[in-house]
């Protein structure tokens, strides 16, 4: 199958530090992947999520995502391309004067389905992380891990093609987790994403087969 | 609270600007209507040798609009009563004829002046009163209360848009999150800016429908009750339905412009 991303000699720093973040990776992602990302705190994970959806380019090397030179993507192209990506964020960063239900839609509302549409869709994908109840709150009277679940039902809303997630489960219990992982690998074998999950530790319990992509000394390598 | 407060940091400035263009409107229309009063009212005497059509003044002047001759046999035959062995033909022979001249619009002294010098080059013309000197100094009056009401007006507008502006930014600062988040899921500038624009389109309408009502309140109520004659002579001037559509395609603009430049001025930061 083709790649969905490929990464040569990839380098990663942010403009106002000198010092390379990632140096000199090569790895291929192909489409239909499930692929976890592992390493220590500070060594890059949310660094390289951010150069896969385009809030940071690459230094140097090459990087391809869904067939977009990330280099030098277009804004037009790359707001394309970012309605077929589903991210989760390890600091959730949801919309904190939207009701709960407005906000696991948002991709939707970017997409201009009408509201019937969206309210059905929010019923649903409320259902799944388990937060039907809290539908009309605004996200600040959730606890963190009620947090993470809306991010990652705003993520799955439509259907990506691509989920990007920075530690979906880090603040959630182990029912709570288990609940994501299924929802992950659902999305992966029904519904034919690929994802790309950042953990500290990746599960005991997982269905489906997987690949681990480590990050030590900037560089990034494939656990077998 | 905090929300009506977001709102009226931006109507008031906006009201400032619309309400000094309206009274600017206001002023234009009655500078108007009063030229209108004075070219009616204005007219100059000239004496010919023969009698002249209005074509032939018109040739002298484009400017010249209507001639009226003025009737002098009444006059000369009452004269004439009382002067034996000069009969009241005679007395007409020897009068040149008079003419009130009228022009089509209003002109200052000095392109009255000129009018003057071409009818007195004609040589049947014999002599021109012009009267200007009152003429001019009303004139003058207007132009200058027009000029300051301009500068006045102007000045509200510029330093009221930088209001609105900095009230923008303080929204769109407060906006800044919501907008990232949209931005990394793939939302367009317009739909990022939307909300932006929805308010400042709501309270642009806002400010229009309250000067609109402050004029139509002086004209149907407040000018009846305030018994002051020249007011109430030309109450029709204070407000016209045309200008809610005037107010209101000018406090588009600014809201359009302000909203423009606070978007522009705030791209993706870069990382
Ligand atoms: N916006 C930024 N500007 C400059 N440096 C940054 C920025 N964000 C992160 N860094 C630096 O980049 C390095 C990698 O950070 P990153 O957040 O990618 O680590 P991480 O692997 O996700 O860590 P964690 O597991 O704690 O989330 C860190 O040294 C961090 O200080
Ligand atoms: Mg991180």
């Amino acid at each position: 199958m083709a790649n969905i991303i490929s990464a040569s000699h990839l380098t990663l720093g942010y403009s106002n530090n000198d010092v390379d973040i990632i140096k000199n990776a090569n790895f291929k992602i192909k489409k239909g992947d499930f692929v976890f990302i592992t390493g220590p705190s500070g060594s890059g994970k949310s660094t390289l999520l951010r150069s896969f959806y385009g809030q940071l380019r690459p230094t140097s090397g090459n990087l391809l995502v869904g067939a977009q030179d990330m280099s030098k993507i277009s804004k037009k192209k790359l707001q394309e391309l970012r309605t077929h990506f589903g991210i989760i964020f390890q600091d959730y960063k949801l919309i904190n004067e939207w009701s709960v239900a407005k906000n696991v839609v948002l991709p939707l509302i970017i997409a201009g389905y009408n509201v019937d549409m969206q309210e059905t869709q929010a019923k649903r994908l409320l259902k799944h992380v388990k937060l039907s109840e809290h539908a009309d709150r605004l996200p600040l009277e959730l606890s963190g891990g009620e947090q993470q679940r809306i991010g990652v039902a705003r993520a799955l809303a439509k259907n990506p093609t691509l989920i990007l997630a920075d530690e979906p489960t880090g603040n959630l219990d182990e029912y709570s987790s288990n609940v994501i992982w299924d929802l992950m690998e659902n999305a992966n074998e029904q519904l034919d994403a690929t994802v790309v999950v950042v953990t500290h530790r990746i599960p005991n319990i997982f269905s489906i087969p997987y690949r681990h992509l480590i990050i030590e000394n900037k560089g990034i390598y494939e656990v077998h | 609270m905090k929300y009506i407060k977001d709102h009226i940091m931006f109507i008031f400035p906006m009201l400032a600007i619309l309400f000094g263009i309206e009274s600017f409107i206001v002023f234009d229309r009655m500078s108007k209507s009063y030229e209108q009063e004075l070219r009616a009212d204005y007219s100059m005497l000239v004496l010919t040798s023969k009698p002249m059509e209005l074509s032939r003044f018109k040739k002298l002047d484009g400017s010249i609009s209507s001639v009226d001759i003025m009737e002098k046999r009444s006059i000369v035959e009452e004269m004439a009563k009382g002067m034996s062995g000069i009969s009241a033909e005679d007395i007409m022979q020897s009068l040149p004829y008079f003419y009130t001249v009228h022009l089509g619009k209003y002109l200052d002294a000095k392109a009255i002046e000129k009018i003057r010098g071409k009818l007195i080059a004609s040589e049947d013309i014999k002599s021109v009163e012009t009267f200007d000197q009152s003429h001019n100094s009303s004139y003058n009056l207007f132009l200058f209360i027009k000029i300051v009401l301009w500068v006045f007006v102007g000045f509200m507008t510029l330093s009221s848009l930088f209001l609105v502006i900095k009230q923008m930014e303080i929204w769109q600062f407060s906006h800044k999150e919501r907008m990232q988040v949209m931005e990394i899921f793939g939302a367009s500038t317009m739909l990022r800016s939307g909300i932006l624009f929805k308010r400042a389109i709501i309270d642009a309408v806002m400010a229009t429908i309250l000067t609109s009502a402050l004029f139509a309140f002086l004209r149907f109520v407040w000018v009846e009750r305030s018994n002051i004659e020249i007011l109430t002579k030309n109450k029709k001037l204070l407000f016209e339905y045309q200008d809610i559509a005037i107010l209101g395609s000018i406090a588009m603009l600014i809201v359009i412009v302000a909203v423009t430049i606070v978007v522009v001025g705030n791209r993706e930061g870069k990382l």
